[in-house]
């Protein structure tokens, strides 16, 4: 049957015939091959036009029919239902042609316009013949919505599809539902209370069950099409359960405060808070990032924040209970602990680190050790016993940890004293013994059992501990050998290695100390002799150091107080022989060295200049330049297997040596390294032993290292304090003797020092607010939680942003300390704000304090809207929330209250708005047309507002004490994102576009994806709640229908064709295509195609096609536009 | 003779650029006629066949439409077309047809005066460059 076109074209009134001679482009159709009739009309969309239409296919039986007048992404829908009305399948018979935004409206010239029309129509009507029958699917549709925003928009929606019967998911992203509008303390131009008419409606989606609340949640993903969505959501964790009370006793004992963000940051909050007291749910939530940098790097992973915090708020002894959960020597390595966490500390991006160690000290001086209370321990039978062999600081940790487990540790240590190498390689100036002596003390006191004098070796091999009745044993003693220097003259009389120099003094033991003393090396064990040796009575002590100052290992505080003291350095020097005369020192020859490429250390690596040897007479040399450590203790023991550098193999993360029940740690296994590290071995071995004893898999279920860099951001309050200086004793009463040098921290410069941290972590787990919850409400392990969603249709409704004016520095926002945004002064006029709802200034010194009421305000309009520098859009709110400031001012502050309005012009355009309008001028608010250019700030805090006058042409200069910015609305800055997991579009204001701006006003390009408020551009509560409605009726009519039809536009793959080449397989976004290997195919899976031709584009065999779109349509269409 | 009017033949997405051209009338935007818009699903079900059938039929050039990388209304198909179209191009040099006649270009649904500008641009251009060389080529009716 040949086949029988109709081709009809649309006058749209005049918007095309204005332009396009309809009746000539009829004609021409009326010339063209299969034509049978061409007709125009007024209005091809309206009633008669569909009529004409539907009669036309009847009377001249047609087969195909072609219709030119708009854009098809505007009536395909009609014409297709007509033509179905007329019998025939819509998808091959009929086609639209754009004549009206593709050529009326975009081409000037009418010759021009009504050619190209021609030309168009040719290829739709070439097209519309080779067009095949298709039916669309159809799919059931899931009667739930998921709604994303809970401001007043998603609340609305929500509550209405609930009311339906049908569920509504409402995702918050904010731990509480309400939004902007409940920031808000009145509403225009009404007057209510936002409150009291929006926390009912918070209320009734806390409560009505049909509303599945999501607050502090995010969608991660939304898979699916309208009727099927699958939407994953993240339920970020809250570390508060569901039976809280909201009673806010954790609040109060909460050391951590930031800025609330509900309050827009005028006020402060704990971090553990609720945004406001209405909020819903009525949840506390706790700020808590990742641990922050000083807890990651600590080796024994103490809470570093916590202790901090706790020190602020003036509980020291807490301080120290969170800090012996991770560490039992807090006095000794708060002197001596090089402190690693202090180079990550983030204070340092404001001016220096924090004083963290001697923070720590601080904690630890400020308690009576003896009678500090040992905490309940469940002590487990007698015969589980542990031997550790060596009393040093890894030692001493893994039977601090033991012991607090229940287990019955013993410590062998070879010398008389416990401590190792805190007690005897560190001078008593700078670590007290007896400040270790009570550390052991109280260690003994949970039960450990020290054996002083008790070596283990060659008499009493390790393995024979087992057979004593030891299950598991522990080694650490240490890496006591000094590292040779291999020079010639090594072993002269005069030389005595640092570590046994210091050891013997720590022993009170005779050493002979020359008077002019050289030390070599730059660690700490070189300052601490150089130091000792001048306590010792040497005229002169000489560090020589082979590297630069920058890479001297030692403490920097400790270099500083070296040379105090009167200890000379001499950088890039190295030691090439040592000068003897019968035996005995009498000289150190050096050489001088340059830094050169750096060495696997990082470190710029030493090398000699020729030429510049140099002597150094003395009678004494220290050598310091490392350690190694002695495996004396292991003769008789066979089975533990040592590293080629002489260290004790054992495993990196269990500590488990060669011999199962032998565990090793501190320096012994990792070489010469600091206490802390020990500490943190110690700590280690001790999970391992005790998983041991019970028979478990020692890598299973291991506390992790915190890691992450989601920190809370450097807050933006002045800062004022600087790093709080050590007390010391003055250097003249250090010499010759060995008074502790660093006195400790006073109470007060502890606590404005450790007021100082800036809260990495939110939360610093200090868990003051555990003990405080009655109801137990408090999680602080909590995870996060993820849910797939299954809903018929999603209502976005992610609301705006006020505009930041700082950008706009004429106004001085941020820098005058009067002038408020508009969401400022909501929050100060609301009862919950900073003030109490008392309109007040801010105090000049603190952003965080008000004083008085202004007696006279500028309120200036359009700040980033209708300006072509921000936004040029009008933000639709401000004129009328301009008003209701002024209203307010006179209100709360007075009458006499100087009310100035500069506005552009006042668009009071909705019911009761122009009324309201009126009233507030009659209130004697004075209004200039005009916009404000500068505004300037006197000493006094006194602003000086210049403007323009537009109605009397002249500048105005007037004084006043408060400046409000009426700031535009924005689109969120991560609207972006939503658009592209909902599949919506951005217009180019930023706010998401609506597929038509008057006739669709709620969908989006997205079947099933609804807006609703602000995020769609800027609109007022009236307006918001009524596109909310709406977008809930279309949901609703969505699931009353039950059934969705999908566009029948998706890839077929001819199996005929197919070579099963499977490059299509690849390219499937949906991974919609799967090979079949008995036919040898690839096959496309109807329910996950979503059209888009990635495989057609490609196939190389051309199986793969898009229904709708297949090759020979588009090369009609081609021959169309081209045909002469 | 009357002077030259190149002819544009323009395969636009139906989620951005279509739209993009949509909201140019809209605004009333005008442009040279010579851009005659075919209508795709996506950049990415662009097949080089039709690029080739355009250039066969006598079209001076050639404009492919699509989202903002990042913004493809099916994930992907907009980087496709970038990977076709850099391939595509390097073939039609080898048959004479200037790379200057082969555009590929992201204009967002939003971005209608953009559209109007690439118009503009590319109809100028191509009455710089003179008729296709092709264009005299067996002209293919269907």
């Amino acid at each position: 049957m040949s086949e029988r076109i109709g081709f009809f074209i649309c006058h749209c009134g005049i918007n095309i015939a204005y332009r396009v001679r309809v009746k000539e482009v009829a004609e021409y159709a009326a010339t063209f091959p299969g034509v049978v009739v061409a007709k125009d009309y007024l209005f091809m969309c309206s009633d008669p036009g569909q009529d004409l239409i539907e009669k036309d296919v009847k009377n001249f039986d047609l087969t195909r029919v072609v219709v030119a007048s708009c854009s098809p992404r505007m009536h395909e829908k009609t014409f297709r239902a007509a033509t179905q009305r007329a019998g025939l399948n819509p998808y091959k018979a009929f086609h639209m042609v754009s004549v009206r935004e593709h050529s009326s409206w975009v081409t000037e010239n009418e010759d021009q316009a009504t050619a190209k029309a021609i030309t168009i129509v040719r290829a739709g009507l070439m097209r519309v013949t080779n067009q095949s029958a298709l039916t669309p699917s159809k799919f059931s549709v899931n009667p739930n919505t998921l709604i994303l925003g809970g401001g007043i928009a998603g609340m609305q929606a929500a509550l209405d599809i609930a009311s339906s019967g049908n569920k509504a998911y409402l995702v918050e992203r904010q731990p509480t539902v309400g939004g902007h509008m409940l920031q808000y303390d009145k509403t225009f131009p009404t007057l209510d209370c936002a409150a009291c008419i929006g926390t009912p409606k918070m209320v009734a989606v806390g409560q009505e069950k049909n509303v599945i609340l999501m607050t502090n949640s995010e969608v991660e993903s939304v898979s699916g099409f309208i009727g099927n969505f699958k939407v994953a959501v993240n339920q970020r964790s809250r570390y508060v359960k569901s039976n809280c009370t909201g009673c806010s006793d954790c609040a109060k004992v909460c050391p951590v405060d930031f800025p609330n963000e509900w309050d827009v940051d005028t006020k402060m909050r704990k971090a553990i808070y609720i945004s406001f007291p209405q909020a819903v749910p009525v949840r506390y939530v706790i700020d808590k990032k990742d641990r922050g940098p000083c807890v990651q790097t600590c080796p024994a992973g103490i809470n570093i924040q916590g202790f901090v915090a706790l020190i602020k708020v003036g509980k020291p002894a807490e301080a120290l209970k969170l800090i012996m959960e991770k560490m039992p020597l807090p006095g000794s390595l708060g002197r001596i602990c090089p402190a690693p966490c202090e180079t990550e500390c983030r204070r340092k991006e404001v001016d220096n680190p924090l004083a963290i160690c001697q923070l720590k000290r601080f904690a630890a001086d400020s308690v009576d050790w003896a009678t500090l209370p040992v905490p309940t321990i469940e002590v487990k039978p007698e015969s589980e016993k542990v031997a550790i062999i060596g009393a040093g600081p890894a030692g001493l940790s893994a039977a601090y940890f033991l012991a607090l487990k229940g287990y019955h540790p013993t410590i062998f240590e070879k010398a008389p004293f416990a401590g190792g190498m805190l007690r005897f390689g560190i001078p008593d100036y700078r670590l007290p013994p007896a400040i270790l002596e009570q550390e052991v003390n109280y260690i003994k006191r949970l039960g450990v059992d020290i054996q002083l004098g008790a070596g283990i070796g060659k008499d009493r091999p390790v393995g024979s501990l087992f057979a004593e009745g030891f299950k598991a044993i522990y080694l650490a003693t240490g890496a006591w050998k000094s590292r040779k220097m291999n020079i010639p003259g090594e072993d002269a009389e005069g030389v005595m290695h640092g570590i046994d120099y210091l050891n013997l003094l720590n022993l009170k033991k005779p050493v002979k100390t020359g008077k002019r003393v050289v030390v070599v090396g730059g660690g700490d064990v070189a300052i601490d002799a150089a130091r000792e040796a001048l306590r010792q009575g040497a005229a002169e002590v000489k560090m020589v150091y082979r590297r630069s100052r920058d890479e001297m290992p030692a403490v920097k505080h400790e270099i500083q107080s070296a040379e105090d003291e009167g200890i000379k350095i001499d950088l890039l020097v190295n030691p090439i022989a040592v000068l003897t005369e019968d035996g005995k020192l009498t000289g150190l020859r050096c050489i001088k060295m340059a830094l050169g490429e750096p060495d696997e250390s990082g470190r710029r690596r030493p090398v000699p200049v020729e030429g510049s040897e140099f002597d150094i007479p003395c009678d004494m040399m220290i050598p310091a330049i490392g350690q190694q450590v002695n495996p004396a203790f292991l003769e008789g023991t066979t089975g533990v297997e040592l590293t080629r550098w002489g260290t004790v193999a054992a495993n990196a993360l269990t500590y488990q040596t060669s011999v199962p029940g032998i565990f090793a740690g501190g320096d012994m296994f990792t070489g010469p390294s600091i206490a802390v590290e020990a500490v943190a071995a110690g700590q280690q071995a001790a999970i391992s032993i005790e998983k041991f004893l019970l028979g478990e898999e020692l890598t299973e279920n291991r506390p992790v290292k915190p890691k992450g860099t989601d920190w809370k951001p450097i807050p933006k309050k002045p800062f004022v304090a600087s790093r709080t200086k050590m007390p010391t004793l003055p250097v003249a009463d250090r010499i010759g003797n060995y008074k502790e040098i660093e006195t400790g921290f006073t109470v007060e410069q502890a606590q404005t020092e450790a007021s100082r941290c800036v809260d990495c972590g939110g939360c610093c787990e200090c868990k003051l607010c555990l003990d405080q919850c009655k109801a137990g409400a408090i999680d602080h392990d909590m995870t996060d939680k993820q849910e797939t969603i299954d809903v018929g249709s999603i209502i976005v409704a992610t609301g705006f942003d006020p505009m930041n004016p700082s950008k706009m520095s004429q106004y001085g926002y941020g820098k005058y300390r009067n002038v408020f945004t508009n969401i400022e002064f909501e929050r100060l006029s609301n009862a919950t704000g900073p003030t109490s709802g008392k309109l007040r200034k801010r105090d000049l010194k603190d952003p965080m304090k008000f004083t008085d009421a202004p007696k006279s305000v500028a309120i200036l309009h359009c700040i980033g809207s209708r300006d072509q520098n921000h936004h040029e859009y009008c933000s639709r709110t401000c004129c009328m929330y301009a008003l209701k400031y002024a209203h307010l001012l006179k209100d709360k502050c007075g009458h006499d209250t100087e009310i100035y309005n500069f506005y552009i012009d006042m668009r009071c355009f909705g019911k009761g708005y122009e009324e309201f309008y009126k009233k507030v001028q009659a209130e004697g608010v004075k209004m200039i047309r005009g916009k404000v250019g500068l505004i300037t700030e006197d000493a006094n805090g006194i602003l000086t507002v210049k403007g323009e006058d537009t109605l009397s042409n002249r500048l105005v200069e007037i004084q006043v004490e408060m400046v409000i910015l009426c700031t535009a609305m924005e689109a969120r800055p991560d609207a972006s994102d939503v658009m592209r997991k909902f599949g919506i579009g951005i217009g180019s204001d930023g706010f998401f576009q609506e597929e038509h701006p008057k006739l669709a006003p709620v969908s989006t390009p997205t079947s099933g994806v609804f807006l609703a408020g602000a995020c769609q551009g800027p609109k007022d509560i009236p307006d918001t709640v009524a596109q909310a409605k709406g977008a809930a009726a279309e949901c609703l009519a969505l699931s009353s229908a039950g059934v969705v039809e999908v566009p029948p536009m998706i890839s077929s793959i001819d199996r005929d064709i197919c070579v099963g080449c499977q490059l299509c397989i690849g390219l499937c976004a949906y991974t919609a295509i799967e090979f079949n290997q008995y036919a040898g195919i690839s096959e496309v899976n109807t329910a996950i195609c979503k059209g888009c031709g990635s495989c057609a584009g490609a196939c190389p065999s051309g199986a793969a096609k898009v229904r709708h779109f297949t090759d020979k349509q588009i090369f009609a269409e081609i021959d169309g536009i081209l045909l002469n | 003779m009357s002077e030259f009017e190149p002819k544009i033949v323009a395969f636009f997405c139906n989620w951005c650029t279509f739209t993009a051209a949509d909201l140019a009338g809209t605004s009333r935007l005008s442009y040279p006629p010579n851009i005659k818009i075919i209508r795709v699903m996506c950049s990415g079900m662009v097949d080089p066949k039709f690029v080739l059938k355009a250039f066969l039929n006598g079209a001076d050039g050639v404009l492919v439409g699509g989202c903002w990388p990042g913004d493809c209304h099916y994930i992907n198909g907009n980087f496709k077309a970038r990977r076709r179209v850099a391939l595509l191009t390097e073939i039609l040099k080898q048959y004479g047809i200037d790379e200057e006649r082969f555009w590929l270009r992201w204009i967002a649904a939003s971005e209608g005066n953009m559209l109007k500008e690439v118009a503009d641009l590319m109809t100028a251009k191509l009455r710089e460059l003179g008729p296709s060389p092709l264009q005299q080529m067996g002209q293919m009716v269907g």
